[in-house]
């Protein structure tokens, strides 16, 4: 015994993982966002929203190009050879989550410009008239716009997946070694996208819409977080020892109060205010849903990484 | 005894900053509804036609004193074991008049400023801004201008019924008795300047 | 346009023995359970000497007064319980304010004073309030009402300067208020 303690001390014994600093929690946050956002997207399409006016979706699809590269870009500054990146397109390996996830993302970036062509924002179409017409061509044909929202929802529910399933592959740390987390951060990018979406909205009906989509998202994000945690504690003692840093460990305070209660239960209050029309919809719930959605990711990875199995 | 629960181990430090936060909710949730977010409010009680400040702050006194001399007395809380605030009579009294100065200029004290910054006082958030000012240029200063004056007249952990020679139920009692001879005084106060003002 | 959060008019306030009694037991609650009582200003100084930290750590760390309110590392810094007391103060006091109508960004003023006037007195004020709290080694609410209930001599002591101070120079402000 005194042996291994002693020999664990030279720090290449223990096979080591990279250490993930700030970049993967902010490509998991815009990657579960634009997941939501792609949802959304999609929804409006298929409902035939484009026709609107004042449709969120003139704004979606640029927005969704600049989240994501900017997590892809997190993801970038992460890799160690950043020159190989191209490796991840020439094989695909059926069991990886990072291969389905570079091969989803890929897709992602097509439909997401098909998207912006349909509804084009007035500064683009400015810069290049051309675009005008296919814009017109592409929106005369009702079935062609439905199937671009299906599109929009199929990969954006592969992309939310992926985002949650990407940790709980991971063998090697017991507290992401769960099932329920790759559900919990698909809950979390749903509500966070929707308070996005909802804070962007012009429309009262699609702020509604989204405000009570949201509520939906946050109680049940309260629920898979129970879940989570009831999963933890009734399974190893090894698994019981990694949620323990949510249940009095050092990760407690910043999980309960900056999470749960900061970025769910309060936001959960002031939108049910403002959806029985006691006060005015404004961009404070929305902001609190966000920075929960990424003190979440952060808390994950951070004390994923603090638990081991030793 | 099994209280303070903190004092005897029944959860860690990170369960007490979870602690924090409620406590903290039900301070703010009450101090709001008394209306300590509004400055004129605050200040009307340097000027006599607003008692509340007074009232909240006595009531709020009297019952946490009441309840601590009851856990006490039940044998449930220690209270050796409830931190007092020690007595440095000097630079209490310098600091309780700079404080009260403060108070009338500024409109707030610190935790209030804090509760009327959640409900969105502009004047508010700059007393905040001055607040954290003071003690910066407090802790650049300390060695030089405060630090000598911060020990005078160190007396250590002294109680009300220590200096007066009484028992510590009988002190309460007195307390309890001036508290609501202030109250009376205070709702005669204020309805006398609400006639003058009717006049 | 408008700024209030709230499309109702706002409530009455609470009655006062009732608030208090409110407060009261909050008050007794962090006693019993914390076995401590409450307060605000520590907070304020835990941010400004975790600031300080940030911009000079060589700085903060030689200052005789910063220094103490320093931890391991920021995260140990901003673990502090009033800081955390003071974060729930806040949301109490939204939520209160929420539920009561009374969310509205504006500025609290007698009427005889313009705003630029009102925001200068505030800061001088608050200034005046961080210094005296420092000094006092608390303010309202982590002397007077804390060392009030504890029965803390120096705290009753504190809490007379308070109003002493407050009322003695109430004369020369009354034009700000009313």
């Amino acid at each position: 015994m005194l042996e291994i303690t002693n020999t664990r001390m030279n720090h290449l014994i223990d096979p080591s993982l990279h250490i993930w600093g700030w970049e993967i929690p902010v490509y998991l946050f815009a990657g579960g966002m634009v997941a939501g956002m792609m949802l959304i997207l999609g929804f409006f399409f298929f409902k035939g929203r484009e026709k609107e006016v004042d449709c969120v979706c003139t704004n979606l699809p640029l927005l969704s190009i600049i989240i994501l590269s900017l997590g892809m870009f997190a993801l970038f500054l992460d890799l160690e050879y950043k020159l190989h990146v191209f490796r991840f397109y020439t094989t695909f390996i059926i069991t990886s989550p990072m291969s389905w996830g570079s091969w989803i993302l890929i897709l992602v970036y097509p439909v997401l410009a098909v998207s912006l062509l349909l509804r084009l924002p007035k500064f683009v179409s400015k810069l290049i008239p051309k675009l005008e017409q296919y814009s017109n061509k592409l929106k005369s044909n009702r079935k062609l716009v439905k199937s671009v929202g299906i599109l929009n929802m199929v990969l954006g529910a592969s992309l939310g997946i992926y985002t949650g399933v990407l940790l709980s592959t991971f063998q090697a740390r017991p507290l992401w070694n769960s099932p329920i987390l790759a559900l919990l951060f698909l809950v979390s990018g749903l509500s966070v996208s929707a308070a996005f979406v909802h804070m962007i909205a012009k429309s009262v009906y699609e702020r509604e819409l989204l405000a009570k989509a949201d509520n939906a998202f946050l109680v049940t994000e309260l629920f898979v977080i129970f879940l989570f945690i009831i999963g933890m504690v009734t399974s190893t003692k090894i698994h019981q020892d990694a949620i323990a840093l949510f249940l009095g460990g050092q990760y407690t305070a910043v999980f309960w109060i900056f999470v749960v209660l900061m970025g769910i239960i309060i936001p959960l209050i002031i939108q049910s205010l403002a959806i029985s029309h006691k006060i005015k919809h404004t961009p404070l719930a929305p902001i609190f849903v966000i920075i929960g959605g990424l003190i979440l990711r952060f808390v994950i990875v951070s004390a994923g990484q603090y638990s081991s199995w030793y | 005894m099994i209280a303070p629960l903190f004092k005897f181990g029944y959860f860690g430090d990170e369960f007490s900053l979870i602690i924090a936060v409620l406590i903290g909710i039900g301070f703010g949730f009450f101090l709001e509804r008394a209306g300590f977010g509004s400055s004129t409010k605050l200040a009307a009680q340097f000027y006599f036609y607003d008692m509340t400040v007074l009232k909240v702050m006595f009531t709020a006194i009297v019952t946490a004193m009441v309840g601590l001399l009851y856990f006490g007395w039940l044998g449930i809380l220690d209270l050796t074991l409830v931190s007092v605030n020690q007595t440095y009579l000097v630079s209490q009294i310098v600091g309780g008049l700079i404080l009260g100065v403060g108070f009338v200029i500024g409109g707030y004290c610190p935790g209030t400023s804090v509760v009327a910054c959640a409900t969105g006082k502009k004047d508010a958030m700059v007393f905040v801004l001055g607040v954290l000012f003071g003690i910066f240029v407090f802790g650049e200063l300390y060695s030089y201008i405060f630090e000598p004056i911060m020990d005078l007249s160190a007396m250590g952990r002294v109680l009300l019924p220590d200096v007066l020679h009484l028992s510590y139920g009988l002190v309460v009692f007195l307390v309890v008795v001036m508290a609501i001879g202030a109250f009376i005084l205070a709702e005669y106060v204020e309805k006398k300047l609400v006639l003058k003002k009717g006049k | 346009m408008d700024q209030s959060l709230i499309n109702d008019k706002p409530t009455k306030y609470m009655n006062p023995y009732l608030a208090g009694i409110g407060l009261g037991l909050v008050l007794l609650a962090s006693f019993v359970v914390m076995g401590r009582g409450l307060g605000a200003s520590g907070a304020f100084s835990t941010l400004i000497a975790a600031g300080t930290n940030i911009v000079s750590p060589e700085h903060a760390k030689s200052n005789a007064y910063f220094s103490e309110y320093l931890g391991l590392n920021l995260s140990e810094t901003l673990k502090d319980w009033l800081l955390f007391e003071v974060i729930g103060v806040v949301i109490g006091g939204f939520v209160s304010g929420l539920f009561a109508g009374r969310i509205k960004l504006k500025t609290d003023k007698g009427p005889n004073i313009s705003n630029g006037k009102r925001y200068l007195f505030a800061f001088i004020g608050g200034g005046l309030m961080g210094v005296g709290a420092k000094i006092a080694r608390g303010c309202t609410s982590g002397q007077a009402l804390t060392g009030g209930a504890s029965l803390a001599f120096g705290s009753w002591v504190f809490m007379m300067m308070v109003f002493a101070g407050g009322y003695m120079f109430a004369y020369f402000i009354r034009r700000q208020w009313r």
